[in-house]
């Protein structure tokens, strides 16, 4: 049994290996900047040039982040719970897969052209993907805690008071300790938002990182940090409804909604091209055939073989880092050392990591795999960590590290390793697709050109195929983990799903 | 009202559960089923209820209690269909004084009272099983049928539960393993083995090697 399992894992490892191969030889990993050593020293000089007093200057920011955060995912989780209800309706499912399947960000730009720039477009793109996510796992906690015979249920009370009484009472606290766990996420989500305009922390971060500020750059960067890190105190089931009042009376209201803009944004600006000329059925062809061959069709290839380069980078910085924090290969100090490295790996969104190698680099798959690979390599290997540091192992096993680590450690977490790498895949690839943003030309790129061009019929398109991919992704991850039987739940962190 | 089944078998991947097993339980009967885990009386005790869901209270052997919710709430659930959806709410929210003394005075008679507002998640499994006994009593049927609802019980307690089950019900039928409690308790005794009754007699009529036969049918050692 333990054998066939093993011989699986090695099956699967070495067919991802093969495709990381194949990609590696279509990545451009060129570097572009004249001098990438004079750009990463004055970008860590930076720590010396932090100066405090500019703290205030964020103020606003900070508020606008974490109040448009607090709504959102509360305005999510209300909907969540709505969709998770209806979960078992095919079209629900489909629609909420396309809904997670975009990313925030895509979200943002697609609601820039309607809303413009406000706290309304800001909401809107969290609680999509968010409302979505949320949904699913809503519903999958609830069938778990479904347990109440079914024989004792009484036929004549109502659904809702069967509901209330039998059902929801135990799985409460799992539907509210996700919540809780995916907020950190919903926070995160929000900062980077201002990578496209929204007056967000992420907003103030570009501004600096542009003019080569790298003292507020740093400041930014630990303000962020000092929020995450703090969540727990500040955000808790006591805290948080005062917390969402005064989220509603900080935001800038709710003005932007325009609902002439959405109805032709629906009527008439995502309608193809051809069609709104009236042209003919070839015309219509044309048209897609060009942003197939010419976009399509690069996004795809690119998207792919970055996802690739980065899981498998991710993957192996997973297996050599998790050492790191493992009381089975280090010592209590290595360890603190080992998660401090971590944490601030894993809290930096790998949005921003990779605005900070773009800028050292210049744009090139390199700095895209890099900070993918940095980021998630990072979770997994905090979660291989700590699984390694409950394992219970003979008194008498080897002192060696090298063989304790390939031959008792390895094989006991391989599999959970595995899991957690799949789950990370779709992440992987959403966020593959969003660099392109940043000049690597992923189907972000294109969307981002696009909308540059104002040709949203094509945006539409483009998104479309976007969501098609990820959600081709999460089949083929869903179908090796079954494979490999290690389709375990993992819902006790936002890092994982 | 009597209830009756006749020649049931019930299989599970082509293992006979019940095999033919025909009973016939008159009004006001207490009848004790005897057997060991795995002898069929479970299966033949859902079976009953299934046929007669409306008039009976059913205790499944894991309860089915709702563990987040207080032993009031736990209790006060065989009660949602007499009420509106509305009041369910308010009484979830904040149990009515209505209900609680209506609730209060059956968790009195089985030694409950003081963890009316107790998670039945925190309870012990006497405690669990008392509840669940305390839910069907609320229900105000003529019939229980229950699947070994005292095993955790302590001697003292279980007298006294067993005395409470006794007055509020007509008609009792319950699975147990203690043949001496089936034979001080109940009026009618019927031994399971493999799926087949083995012995069914009025505990009146009991011989000595028809007790010794039970504690065979009982013991899990065979």
């Amino acid at each position: 049994m333990f054998a066939m399992t093993s011989s699986k894992n090695l099956n699967v490892t070495l067919l991802f290996l093969f495709v990381f191969v194949l990609a590696a030889f279509n990545a451009d990993f060129t570097i572009t900047t004249l001098d990438p050593i004079h750009e990463l020293k004055s970008f860590f000089g930076g720590i010396f040039e932090i100066e405090l007093s500019k703290t205030p200057t964020y103020f606003d920011a900070i508020l606008n982040t974490i109040s448009i955060a607090i709504i959102a995912i509360f305005i999510s989780s209300i909907l969540g719970f709505i969709f998770a209800l209806y979960f078992k309706y095919t079209l629900l499912r489909t629609s909420l897969a396309f809904m997670r399947a975009i990313h925030e960000l895509f979200w943002a730009l697609l609601f820039l052209q309607i809303f413009g720039l406000n706290t309304m477009t800001a909401l809107l793109a969290i609680i999509i993907p968010y409302s979505a996510t949320l949904g699913k796992v809503y519903a999958e906690i609830l069938e778990e805690y479904d347990v109440f015979p079914k024989e004792l249920e009484l036929k004549n009370s109502s659904k809702v008071s069967t509901f209330l009484y039998t059902k929801l009472p135990d799985a409460m606290p799992h539907l509210i300790s996700y919540t809780f766990y995916r907020f950190e996420c919903a926070l995160k989500s929000t900062a980077i938002l201002g990578f496209v305009g929204l007056t967000t922390l992420g907003y103030y971060l570009q501004g600096s990182f542009m003019q080569g500020f790298y003292g507020e750059v740093w400041l930014i960067l630990i303000i962020f940090y000092l929020i995450i890190a703090t969540l727990k105190y500040w955000f808790t089931k006591y805290s948080a409804p005062f917390l969402l009042l005064a989220s509603f009376l900080y935001v800038d209201g709710f003005g932007g909604f325009n609902l002439e803009n959405l109805i032709r944004f629906v009527t008439y600006d995502i309608i193809p091209s051809p069609m709104k000329k009236e042209q003919g059925f070839y015309e219509l062809y044309v048209w897609f055939e060009n942003i197939f061959l010419n976009e399509l069709m690069v996004g795809i290839v690119n998207t792919i073989v970055l996802t690739q380069l980065a899981l498998i980078i991710t993957a192996l910085i997973a297996l050599f880092s998790f050492p790191l924090i493992s009381k089975k290969f280090v010592n209590k100090s290595s360890i603190f050392g080992g998660n401090i490295i971590l944490v601030i790996l894993r809290s930096t969104p790998e949005y921003i990591l990779a605005y900070l190698f773009l800028q050292i680099w210049g744009p090139s798959m390199l700095p895209a795999v890099v900070a993918l690979s940095l980021h998630n390599g990072a979770i997994i290997g905090h979660i291989m960590g700590n699984q390694s540091n409950e394992l219970v192992l003979r008194p008498d096993v080897t002192t060696k590290k090298i063989e304790l680590y390939s031959f008792e450690v390895i094989p006991r977490i391989y599999g959970s390793f595995l899991a957690f790498l799949f789950y990370r895949w779709e992440v992987i690839m959403r966020e593959s697709a969003i660099l392109g943003i940043l000049g690597i030309h992923t189907l972000g790129f294109f969307v981002d050109s696009a909308i540059a061009d104002i040709r949203l019929d094509k945006v539409v398109i483009l998104l479309l195929f976007t969501a098609l991919l990820n959600i081709l992704v999460d089949y083929i991850s869903r179908r090796v983990r079954a494979y490999l039987r290690i389709n375990t739940t993992v819902k006790s962190s936002c890092d994982i799903i | 009202m009597t209830i009756q089944i006749d020649n049931e078998t019930i299989s599970y991947k082509d293992k006979p559960i019940l095999d033919n097993i025909s009973l016939s339980i008159h009004e006001g009967e207490k009848v004790a089923l005897l057997g060991k885990s795995g002898s069929g009386k479970s299966t033949l005790l859902k079976r009953l209820y299934e046929l007669h869901p409306q008039n009976c209270s059913y205790i499944p052997q894991e309860l089915g209690l709702v563990n987040s919710l207080s032993v009031f709430h736990n209790v006060y659930i065989s009660n949602l269909d007499k009420y509106s959806t509305f009041y369910n709410i308010r009484n979830l929210i904040k149990p009515a004084q209505k209900q609680i003394d209506i609730i209060h005075p059956i968790l009195d008679e089985l030694y409950m009272s003081d963890l009316i507002f107790k998670k039945c998640g925190e309870l012990s499994g006497g405690q669990k099983q008392r509840t669940a006994i305390a839910r069907a009593i609320l229900q105000e049927n003529k019939i229980l049928l229950a699947d070994e609802p005292i095993s955790a019980l302590d001697e003292f307690v279980t007298k006294k539960v067993l005395k409470s089950m006794v007055n509020t019900f007509d008609t009792i039928i319950c699975a147990l393993h203690n043949v001496d409690v089936a034979l001080e308790y109940y009026d009618r005794v019927i031994g399971i083995k493999d799926g087949k009754i083995v012995l069914d007699k009025k505990c009146e009529d009991i011989t000595t090697s028809d007790t010794q036969e039970l504690y065979h049918v009982c013991d899990d050692q065979f």
